[in-house]
């Protein structure tokens, strides 16, 4: 595609961008480039590079090589973040960078605030006035007075909006800005981006949702890999293309192919028009004896409430559950005594006790076990965390080691342990790899796949799309939580789930 | 690197040895049976305290009404004997269960109602001194009834004063619960991590509300223990007695935001500031300088607990 070079014409430029994380290179050689005034859309799959990119352009990590112009400047090696919001770039963070107990107009001005020119102290009336100004011009539901603890998070998003226009900004980046946004909330937001474009505001725009990207951008980036894949120009813009650019021909060396098979087997699990007002909706299926069952389906799409409403740590509104045959209404104690495990999405917060010891994280959920009235034996204890090390490879295998001390990896695999020293019949699991080196990875998949052939029921969510085809007998793909479409009986591509998990429907399933 | 870590009593113990050596070489009447046991005996009413204490603590929170819940109990307690005519033992029973009912309300305020228990135990602090304004009619009562109450804490058993037996009987309990029961697990690690404990099946407000009620007992039985020793009782008789306790837990590395504590090692840390108080005392040195002298060795203690003072050991505390 030659379009047209002029350097003018481009806000940011970047050439050769490389950088890689102790040995591993997660950019490489990639050139990116931003016109005046276009919405761009950054995509690619978890682990392509996204991320990486947005934080060596806002400053937040530096670049092992390459150049970058912003707007006409050389941006230095030396580029922190103070010297990227000088230079008019700015990042709409979710809610993270507001403060609570401050209002509307203090947090628009934060650090500029208008000063009397005397006493040097802040002139209250002239803040409120310019944000009265500031919101009036874009019309925002806003009011300057408003603390930022009392409104929506959408309101929030606006404020960050509005912090980033009083810099001056000239670039707003925006990562997954409607992830938690209601419908409504959307539009609002996709007016407001033709409204910044309107003023010759670039925007950059990170998202996994397809439709929002098909309808919204000009330009399309799409990173695979660490490596640059293609710009789509604004009429090259299709869903399909995009997904079949984000996934590639890599099916040989990952081997995302994989023959699904429905298991036989008698029904562990039945779910029957389970509900969860606003975070899903009437979803029906059974999970078998010694299924892996994955579940596919975007961010926000409801597949983290799903499972943990079925292992009893959110209520449900709707539906009914049977678990081995039995009407079940899932409490978490319930589910870990009647043999149910649950590897939680978030490790760090919701996995691990980062400050007890290894051998105390694996006796917490078995303290029905090492100390059945009430006294811990330390001998079972010590027994059983003993049997985890050495069962998942922990390293080092020291049973007295903090949690908080080891590896991404190897927390992992104290939290697997944590369950696979019990007697399990089912078990739900989040996300199980996200963050973790290559060979603790492999290592899960083993014991993921030993557990299905001893007949425990696996109930598998990740967006880590050749994990899920080669972990999984069947898949269920979500989308704005509700049932999409059941993949069984047939070759099973990545490129397939993330359409589906998309909105694309498929003609038939060969 | 790789080896055990220490534990918290062993590395008190370390310093404690050579604190000692110091005020032996320094004080002559220093080691004596006579003076080591009136020091193990002042830190019986703090031992007694921390026995319970330390369970909001671990769990991250704090009981700052311990004093209040304290003085509070040796009112009741006498009201019960003196005015009611209640027997002299089930006067005390009824005062433990008086005192681990204030407790279970904190606890539930707190677990519950979800307000840091800073504010909670403070707001405590007040009405309980209040209530025991009003009950003791703001007057300081003497105890001179029943015999058997006084010789509770004045009377001697083997030549030790009976509170230390006491003390060294709660300590050694809580010990246990903390380190060898299935609660003292979930105590850890609710304090480690709420979420995380919840998802494999520990129920926080539980703990929480178990760990006040038992933080209100200890009080209790240290009001009633202060009571009969001092034989007067009075609102304001504990008043301040909290912060010796924190005191005494930050020193035995009770962590400051949970997940990580010793009885013994809080035992270990109040007999600390005590030896440091009465060492200072045998050399004559002015009362002034004592809280300059505790001040310091609270830091070094935080230090030391944070994996500080001790070359290459800096890995074994924190996360």
């Amino acid at each position: 595609m030659a379009t047209n070079d002029i350097g003018a014409d481009l806000l940011l430029e970047c050439r050769s961008i490389t950088k890689s994380y102790s040995g591993h290179v997660v950019l490489d050689a990639v050139d990116f480039s931003v016109r005046r005034g276009e919405v761009h859309a950054l995509v690619g799959e978890n682990g392509a590079g996204k991320s990486t990119l947005i934080k060596i352009i806002t400053g937040a990590t530096g670049r092992d090589s390459g150049q970058m112009v912003y707007d006409g400047t050389v941006v230095p090696m030396e580029h922190l973040r103070r010297d990227a919001e000088a230079l008019g770039i700015a990042v709409i963070y979710q809610e993270l960078s507001l403060i609570p107990g401050m209002t509307v107009a203090q947090n628009i001005f934060l650090g500029k605030e208008p000063l009397r020119p005397l006493t040097r102290l802040i002139d209250v009336r002239k803040l409120n006035d310019q944000a009265r100004d500031l919101i009036e011009r874009y019309q925002f539901p806003l009011k300057p007075g408003d603390l930022i603890d009392d409104i929506s998070i959408a309101q929030r998003q606006l404020v960050e909006i509005l912090k980033a226009l009083s810099g001056k900004a000239s670039l707003m980046i925006m990562d997954e800005p409607t992830s938690s946004l209601t419908k409504t909330e959307v539009e609002m937001l996709f007016k407001i981006i033709a409204l910044l474009k309107s003023e010759g505001i670039s925007v950059l725009y990170i998202s996994h949702r397809m439709e929002e990207v098909y309808s919204l951008s000009d330009r399309v980036t799409v990173l695979r890999d660490g490596k640059l894949v293609k710009v789509l120009d604004k009429e090259e813009i299709s869903p399909e293309e995009i997904i079949r650019l984000m996934i590639g021909h890599k099916l040989e060396e990952k081997a995302v192919q994989h023959e699904l098979s429905p298991k036989g087997g008698n029904v562990v699990l039945e779910v029957r028009g389970l509900t969860s007002v606003g975070k899903f909706e009437d979803l029906s299926f059974d999970l078998h004896e010694g299924e892996v069952l994955g579940i596919g389906g975007l961010v926000g799409s409801g597949r983290t409430e799903l499972v943990r409403a079925l292992y009893g740590a959110d209520p449900f509104d709707a539906g009914t559950i049977r678990y081995l045959g039995k009407e079940w209404v899932p409490s978490v104690r319930k589910s870990i005594e009647g043999g149910i495990g649950f590897i939680p999405e978030e490790r760090r917060l919701q996995g691990i006790l980062a400050t007890q010891s290894i051998t105390r994280n694996i006796g917490i959920p078995n303290l029905d076990r090492i100390a059945p009235r009430g006294i811990v034996s330390v001998k079972e204890e010590d027994r059983r965390a003993a049997r985890g090390i050495e069962l998942l490879n922990v390293k080092p295998p020291r049973p007295e080691q903090l949690v908080g001390n080891l590896s991404g990896g190897n927390q992992q695999k104290v939290v697997l342990a944590k369950w696979l020293v019990r007697d399990l019949k089912l078990i739900f699991i989040d996300e199980p790899t996200v963050g973790i080196d290559i060979g603790a990875k492999e290592e899960i998949y083993e014991h993921i796949r030993a557990l299905s052939a001893r007949g425990v029921s696996v109930l598998l969510v990740s967006s880590d799309l050749p994990e899920l085809t080669r972990l999984s007998d069947r898949v269920i793909v979500l989308r704005q939580g509700r049932f999409f479409h059941e993949f069984r009986e047939c070759v099973l591509t990545g490129e397939k789930i993330l359409r589906a998990a998309s909105g694309i429907r498929e003609g038939d399933d060969e | 690197m790789n080896k055990k870590p220490i534990a918290t009593e062993l590395r008190l113990a370390i310093v404690l040895v050579p604190l000692m050596a110091v005020l032996t070489i320094l004080s002559p009447r220093f080691l004596t049976l006579d003076n080591l046991t009136n020091v193990v005996w002042s830190v019986c009413f703090i031992g007694i305290l921390s026995s319970g204490a330390i369970y909001p603590r671990i769990t991250g929170g704090i009981d700052l009404s311990l004093g209040s819940t304290a003085a509070l109990s040796g009112i009741v307690v006498d009201l019960f004997m003196n005015r009611m005519g209640i027997p002299w033992i089930p006067s005390i029973f009824l005062t433990v269960v008086i005192g681990s009912l204030v407790g279970l309300f904190n606890g539930f305020i707190v677990a519950k109602i979800k307000i840091p228990a800073f504010v909670v135990t403070m707001a405590a602090k007040t009405y309980l001194y209040g209530i025991a304004l009003v009950v003791s009619q703001g007057a300081m009562l003497a105890i001179l009834e029943p015999k058997p109450f006084i010789l509770i804490s004045t009377g001697r058993f083997l030549g030790l004063p009976n509170p230390i037996y006491i003390m060294v009987a709660l300590v050694i309990t809580s010990q246990f619960v903390l380190r060898r029961t299935a609660f003292g697990r979930q105590v850890m690690a609710v304090g480690s991590n709420e979420v995380a404990a919840r998802l494999s099946g520990v129920d926080p407000d539980r703990v929480r509300l178990i760990s006040y009620t038992i933080s209100g007992g200890t009080s209790a039985v240290g009001g009633v223990i202060l009571a009969s020793l001092t034989q007067q009782v009075f609102a304001a008789a504990a008043s301040g007695i909290e912060l010796d306790v924190m005191t005494a837990l930050v020193i035995g590395g009770t962590s400051a935001v949970g997940g990580r504590g010793s009885v013994v090692g809080a035992l270990i840390g109040a007999i600390m500031v005590a030896f440091i108080i009465n060492g200072l005392n045998l050399l004559n040195v002015p009362n002034l300088y004592q809280p300059i002298a505790i001040g310091t060795v609270i830091i070094l203690a935080l230090l030391l607990n944070e994996g500080y003072l001790v070359p290459k050991r800096r890995t074994l505390s924190r996360a």
